[in-house]
């Protein structure tokens, strides 16, 4: 379980999700944003535009009606720098407040006539003088020696000169530029908050969803007794647990059934069975004429052979519903092909099968004895009855990844095209076949007991090739098992 | 040897009661666990052999009651189920036997013999086997027939050592597959008889007498007259 949880994040979906979230949030945000900038931006300049209009009216009317004595300089001047002190927008800015405004007149020919603002006022002549102005709207025109520009309203008087009114945007955008690095600041905040936020949760209701996929994977083929764990709450993953906690009630039920019925049918045969064979022990213990005796023992060994069918048929039809019951030990595969060898290698001899073992040491598997024992003497089985003498076959054994493999290899005519297509289904043999034709079902019924396959397939270089491959023990736990047998 | 078996079925309880009879033991039959408790309660028995599936008790529950009541005897469990109870396990492990039904009377006989030989006072073992004139000696794993050495392999002597334990009885095919090679399968093919061949063609040498008899219908018998 521990192997799942130590997946890097960057590849788990609460980070994908989370990444998406936040970044559809953040470009949403972004969007208001750039909304709010515009509308305050818009905002800032009429405001600015009308108090221009309305200003420079009010100084046109006054400079246009004062008579142009001594006095009228300072007339203007005073009027013009009152306006100035009823600047919108205006930031407390240092010192000298008229920094941000400025008066000027200049006469027809360009010429200035009178300047109330910061330094001698050349310089914005030149720049008015270069720009064009519409009427009734103010303009921005750029002074050289100020960052900013001025917005500047024109009006002409009747004499032909003109007056300007200027007024900084230094103020407007100082506005906008806080607004600005205050927006990112607390965007980048809420961006950085919410991808936390959607990411813890995300985490956290994934790896339920994570615990509930690692129970429903343990709950292996044959123990169906495990639940996947359930919480507290009643939101969609946890009515997915117990979804899944229902439809296991199902099916452990059904195998429950499944088990009934085999056992009671297991039951309810081998019991005649038993009291039949024992008669035939018995008259075949009391008979001493050999004639007859050879119709009591054929008669055993076909009962033998009943029973043998009726086992491998339960088994056959247990591993189709996956329903095997297994009883698990650790098993040394090597160790056990080279004890099946040396049983079977005789009869191969006696046949004329040359056999040859390819066996990597140590191969071990987690499997039911009983069932490996008698599916690779199912499989030797095959070899004997279906190979022509002479034939050679290479039985090897090697971990490949995870798996044991185990495959048998001869150099004979490979399997019937027909026979090929069925051979693990129930009952199909060969023409020239002997036996039940229930043991390569057999074999692949335990194969999937077990978490593993059978494959079969004629090889190229002709002949067959029989491949069997089972979970192999994982060397964690083989080391884990050698120190269990150590302290027990 | 007093045997109590138990077992509800009337067809096997006949023919197991008279095999066990023939076979030297003093035989009672209780066909529930309720009559098996009160017989076992008012007499001793050597061995018992229990059927899993009785008609008022589970078998095992029976054995357990039994052990509760202090009875020593060991038990060979017969089971007709296709598999084997935890409990069973148990059993098995605290040195009860069980058997799958239907089985080879030879095998149940075996299997009682090695019950009560487990639970009587060891025998010093014996280092040498003699049946007529063979002679195995266990320790320096060599055979002679006649006082002539027989070329065995380390495999043949094992299987030979077996029929010898076991000489003028009865071995089955899956005995000597559970004893020799240590697998509880039913090849469906003629394995054990081309091993039995092999040391034959070893031990029983032209001209004298052929000791490795088969048993159509049973096994193999090492004879010892």
């Amino acid at each position: 379980m521990s192997l799942k949880t130590d997946r890097p994040a960057l590849r788990s979906a609460a980070w994908r999700v989370s990444f998406l979230a936040t970044i559809a949030f953040a470009c949403g945000t972004m969007v208001i944003f750039v909304f709010i900038h515009q509308f305050v931006s818009n905002d800032i300049n009429r405001r600015s535009d009308a108090w221009l209009s309305g200003e420079i009216e009010v100084l046109g009317d006054v400079a246009g009606r004062t008579p142009r004595d001594a006095l009228y300089s300072r007339v203007v001047r005073e009027i013009a720098e009152l306006a100035a002190h009823e600047v919108p927008n205006k930031s407390a800015s240092e010192g000298n407040a008229n920094n941000s405004v400025f008066f000027l007149q200049a006469n027809a020919e360009g010429l200035p006539l009178l300047w109330v603002g910061t330094g001698d006022g050349r310089s914005n002549l030149e720049a008015i003088k270069t720009t064009k102005f519409l009427p009734d709207k103010p303009t921005d025109v750029r002074v050289s020696g100020f960052p900013v520009p001025f917005r500047v309203a024109c009006l002409q008087l009747g004499d032909g000169s003109h007056i300007y009114l200027g007024l900084s945007e230094r103020d407007e955008l100082g506005v906008l530029t806080k607004l600005r690095l205050r927006f990112i600041l607390l965007w980048l905040l809420v961006v950085l908050l919410g991808f936390g936020i959607v990411f813890l949760t995300t985490r956290r209701m994934l790896s339920h969803v994570r615990k509930i996929s690692e129970a429903a994977s343990r709950i292996g083929h044959s123990d169906l007794s495990e639940r996947v764990p359930a919480t507290r709450r009643d939101d969609e993953v946890s009515q997915l647990a117990h979804t899944l906690n229902r439809m296991l009630d199902r099916i452990e039920c059904s195998m429950h059934q499944l088990h009934t019925i085999t056992d009671s049918l297991a039951h309810d045969l081998r019991s005649p069975l038993t009291a039949i064979r024992g008669k035939l022990e018995m008259s075949l213990a009391a008979m001493h004429d050999e004639d007859n005796a050879e119709a009591i023992v054929s008669a055993i060994e076909e009962l033998d052979q009943l029973t043998d069918f009726l086992n491998k048929s339960l088994d056959v039809a247990e591993a189709r519903a996956d329903a095997l019951r297994l009883t698990r030990t650790q098993i040394d595969l090597s160790e056990l092909l080279e004890t099946m060898m040396d049983l079977y290698e005789p009869s191969m001899t006696e046949k004329g099968v040359q056999i040859r073992l390819h066996n990597e040491s140590g191969v071990i598997v987690f499997g039911d004895e009983g069932l490996i024992h008698r599916m690779i003497a199912n499989l030797l089985d095959n070899v004997l009855k279906h190979l022509a003498p002479s034939s050679r076959v290479v039985v090897s054994l090697h971990v490949e990844g995870k798996m044991a493999l185990l495959s048998f290899e001869d150099d004979a005519g490979g399997f019937e095209p027909e026979v090929l297509q069925h051979l693990f289904t129930r009952r199909v043999r060969g023409k020239a076949s002997a036996g039940h034709g229930l043991g390569l079902a057999f074999v692949d019924a335990v194969a999937r007991a077990h978490g593993g396959t059978v494959e079969a397939m004629n090889r190229e270089a002709g002949g067959a090739r029989i491949a069997v491959s089972l979970p192999s023990a994982p060397e964690e736990t083989r080391q884990q098992l050698i120190v269990a047998e150590q302290a027990g | 040897m007093r045997l109590l078996l138990v077992e509800d079925e009337t067809e096997i309880q006949g023919f197991l009661r008279r095999s066990l009879q023939e076979a030297g033991y003093e035989v009672e039959v209780a066909p529930d666990a309720d009559t098996a408790e009160r017989l076992a309660i008012g007499s001793q028995f050597d061995i018992l052999v229990v059927d899993l599936g009785l008609p008022d008790r589970d078998g095992i529950s029976l054995i357990l009651r039994l052990r509760e009541l202090d009875s020593k005897a060991p038990v060979l469990i017969l089971s007709a189920r296709r598999s084997v109870d935890d409990r069973v396990r148990g059993l098995e492990q605290g040195g009860d036997d069980y058997l799958t039904k239907p089985f080879a009377l030879a095998e149940l006989l075996a299997r009682l013999r090695n019950l009560l030989k487990r639970n009587s006072p060891q025998a010093s073992e014996a280092t040498r086997l003699r049946v007529l004139d063979l002679e195995l000696d266990l320790l320096r794993r060599e055979a002679t027939r006649g006082g002539q050495p027989l070329q065995l392999t380390q495999q043949e002597f094992v299987l030979l050592e077996y029929l010898c334990r076991n000489a003028g009885r009865a071995v089955t095919r899956s005995m000597i597959l559970d004893q020799v090679w240590g697998m509880r399968i039913q090849p469906d093919t003629n394995v054990v008889d081309v091993h039995i061949y092999r040391l034959r063609g070893k031990v029983d040498g032209a001209g004298q007498l052929p000791l490795i008899r088969t048993m159509r219908g049973v096994g193999y018998v090492l004879k010892d007259r």
